[in-house]
């Protein structure tokens, strides 16, 4: 049998190399998608179209900013298949005995978690802030804020995390996410524009075009942010009990 | 409404997230909620497809982010596309997931208890991912989309019985493989190309000429794999029995009309509107072997479904089958078989998505959907039945219903272009879908059990108390849409005409020959 499947491993790396032999140089200017007048528009005009100094952010919340919408959707779903999955499906089961651990939370390790947790909430807020003129933005910046409560569940337990950050309140969390970015493109379509034409703000902005999507692309990472951080914290929360939401690794 | 094509992803997105969020106020409100906003998806859906018919060129484009097309090739933004394939695609995905939605409200209560919000909430994404997927220009979008509606199909899937965890593991590895390799063709395509558009990818291919590129080639074959895999062609279709059989009921009653449909939508796409028809036919090897690949498929998926003695099991095989029927009718390489295989995505998700509802009413009300447990079915549901069996005869292709009109057109462009292999696997298997069916009625109407012995007095007599064949039928939330989908296949029979003009204006676009290609 693994012999097998190696006969579908094997022609797809030949075709892969295949492949190769008519790729650009490594690097070439000359290459398509280097010369390609989109790429030269990306770099030439973010800053003048969005008044962002970030071309990544741009590209990835304006200029494609409906595909980053349906990742965020695509952590929410995945999020929320856990729990349909995980939750229930134990009932009856017992608990798996290694996963349970008899020791009090050691003293060094919570106090120690005690005094960078913030660290880590202050700093995600920044990553996530900054975004548009350093490398960041919504989902580095969920991903930090949910990995300190993570850091509490591990250094504690399940329970002190949830009391922080119940289950329902990530799950209400989340959803808020999409709300804030499906609801700025839906304002600035109400506002004459196309769906996630942040440009429109302006009407109800005191800024100019090229601001409003700059404070647009804020909004939309902020709401990528929220699904991320509470995403994060639902699959750890769900997969490390189990579906039980007690006490946990 | 200028923003209607906007309007059908934003009304099962936030209708979605709405329902996610009614679990805090009242879960009884999530039913409504996801009908209303199905609703409104429908409606925009056909508003869609009147613009694009009103339009002088047949198709919407909508720019996401108001970034305009000016710039060569098409622009730096998302574009949406809705040519009249895209808009009847995306109508025919929003019709089916009202229909099932409405349908859903006894089964999930039971079978997924105090997870209706989650249920509703990732159905709704599921139509949203499947409504995008019809209707995007872009093909990363394609890819994000493609991923919205896999995940949540996952998830609808394993929310089934015991064995579905099981059955969603195979799904999920499967369909991760396809999409990988629709992923790593997609980047192929942009090394070459420098876009992402659809239009402009192809433009740039007819600019460059770059249709005997060994990296589009091989982009070619990975995009096709990748696509064939998701739509559960026969060496790939491990995946789609199991997971259907043990899903939830309405959601094999969603996923089995539309997942591989669009999926085959997704592939002429590709063919037609990405690398062209003179690539796709011409330049590559496909259209020697695909026809005979198809008839391998056809006939293992036809015997399979022979073999099995569950309905829901014998229409996951069909499904395998007709999956069999569209790839082909695309890769016979003829005007009629592209209008064959478009009109047969259409009466298929119809057709299939009554076989489902009528099996999933049977199984609500005989707790079974064995043969065994089928006798007397008529006297007892007479309008399910008449409901499944219409599904069932555009299977087979008898006329009116639409089942007939399509695969007219797929025998006739199996006969123009000379692929006589392609003309009689449809044949051989027109005669197992008959056997198929009218083996069902046989085992409702005759009191003759497995073994062949007699149950009965004979007379008609099905050896029933009077008790277990009286008149009862099924609740009218379940049966209004059953009725409504029969009525579907019937008046898209009636009017096939109608949805042939689309389809030609639409296909008139692109070069295809009439007669006789392939040596």
């Amino acid at each position: 049998m693994k012999l097998f499947s190696l006969i579908p491993v094997f022609v797809i790396g030949v075709l892969l190399l295949w492949a190769g032999q008519d790729f650009p140089k490594w690097g070439d200017v000359e290459s398509p998608a280097s010369k390609s007048p989109v790429s030269s528009h990306f770099i030439a005009n973010t800053g003048v179209d969005t008044e962002v100094p970030n071309m990544v952010t741009a590209v990835l919340a304006d200029y494609r900013g409906f595909d980053t919408m349906f990742e965020t959707v695509v952590v929410f779903i995945a999020g929320m298949a856990v729990i349909a999955i995980l939750r229930g499906s134990s009932v009856g089961r017992p608990r798996r005995k290694d996963h349970e651990v008899e020791a009090e939370p050691d003293l060094i390790v919570t106090n120690t978690v005690r005094l960078i947790v913030p660290v880590i909430q202050i700093f995600a807020f920044y990553v996530l802030a900054h975004g548009h003129v350093s490398p960041g933005g919504g989902f580095q910046g969920g991903v930090l804020m949910g990995a300190s409560f993570i850091l509490i569940a591990l250094s504690w337990d399940l329970e002190k995390a949830m009391s922080r950050f119940p289950i329902e309140r990530c799950l209400f969390v989340a959803a808020m996410g999409i709300v804030l970015y499906g609801g700025i493109g839906l304002l600035s379509m109400m506002l004459g524009g196309e769906f996630l034409d942040y440009a429109e703000l302006e009407k109800i902005l005191p800024v100019s075009r090229e601001m409003a999507r700059y404070h647009a692309m804020l909004g939309v990472e902020i709401g990528v942010g929220f699904t991320v951080a509470a995403i994060m914290f639902v699959l750890y929360a769900n997969l490390a009990s189990e579906g039980r939401l007690k006490q946990g690794l | 409404m200028e923003n209607a094509i906007a309007w059908i992803f934003i009304f099962p997105l936030f209708g979605s997230v709405f329902v996610a969020l009614s679990r805090y106020v009242n879960i009884k409100l999530a039913y409504p909620i996801s009908v209303l906003s199905m609703a409104g998806a429908l409606w925009a859906g056909v508003e869609t497809l009147k613009q694009a018919m009103a339009s002088p060129n047949h198709e919407i484009s909508y720019l996401l982010g108001g970034w305009t097309l000016d710039l060569y090739p098409r622009g730096v933004g998302i574009e949406f596309r809705a040519d009249l394939l895209a808009s009847l695609i995306a109508l025919i995905v929003l019709g089916v997931g009202l229909l099932v939605t409405v349908y859903s409200k006894i089964h999930v209560e039971k079978e997924t208890p105090n997870k209706e919000a989650i249920y509703y909430s990732l159905m709704m994404l599921q139509i949203t991912g499947l409504a995008g997927i019809c209707l995007t220009g872009d093909a990363f979008n394609l890819y994000v989309l493609i991923e919205v509606a896999a995940l949540t199909g996952y998830g609808l899937i394993a929310m089934g019985s015991n064995r579905a965890a099981a059955a969603t593991y195979n799904y999920l590895i499967l369909g991760t493989i396809g999409a990988s390799l629709y992923l790593l063709g997609v980047g192929y395509l942009y090394i070459k190309t420098g876009t992402l558009n659809m239009v402009g990818i192809r433009e740039v291919i007819e600019a460059n000429g770059l249709a005997e590129s060994a990296t589009m080639q091989v982009a070619f074959v990975l995009i096709g794999v990748g696509i064939l895999i998701k739509m559960a062609f026969f060496p790939f279709h491990a995946w789609l029995p199991n997971a259907y059989c043990n899903a939830p009921t309405t959601t094999s009653c969603l996923l089995a009309p539309l997942v591989t449909k669009v999926m085959i939508y997704v592939m002429i796409r590709m063919v037609l509107s990405v690398f062209g028809v003179e690539f796709s036919f011409e330049s590559t090897i496909w259209v020697s072997w695909m026809p005979w690949l198809v008839v391998i498929a056809i006939v293992c998926a036809a015997f399979l479904a022979l073999s099995q003695r569950e309905i829901k099991r014998m229409l996951a095989y069909l499904i395998v089958a007709e999956v069999g029927y569209m790839v082909g009718g695309v890769w016979i390489y003829n005007y009629y078989g592209l209008i064959g295989s478009i009109f047969h995505i259409i009466s298929d998700a119809c057709m299939t998505l009554c076989l489902f509802l009528g099996a999933g009413i049977i199984l609500h009300k005989c707790k079974t959907t064995h043969f065994d447990g089928l006798r007397g079915l008529f006297s007892k549901m007479p309008l399910t039945m008449i409901g499944f069996f219409i599904g069932g005869f555009s299977i087979i292709g008898l006329p009116p219903t639409c089942g007939f009109f399509s695969k007219w057109y797929l025998i006739t462009g199996g006969m123009v272009s000379g692929r006589w292999e392609y003309l009689i696997v449809l044949m051989f298997s027109t005669m197992v879908m008959v056997i198929l069916f009218f083996r069902l009625i046989e085992r409702i109407h005759l009191a003759v059990d497995e073994s062949g012995k007699n149950l009965g007095k004979g007379h008609g007599d099905l050896g029933l108390t009077k008790e277990q064949t009286r008149f009862d039928e099924a609740p009218l939330v379940m049966l209004i849409p059953l009725l409504i989908a029969a009525s579907t296949v019937l008046i898209i029979g009636v009017y096939n005409q109608e949805v042939v003009n689309q389809i030609e204006t639409f296909l008139q676009a692109y070069d295809l020959p009439t007669g006789v290609v392939y040596k």
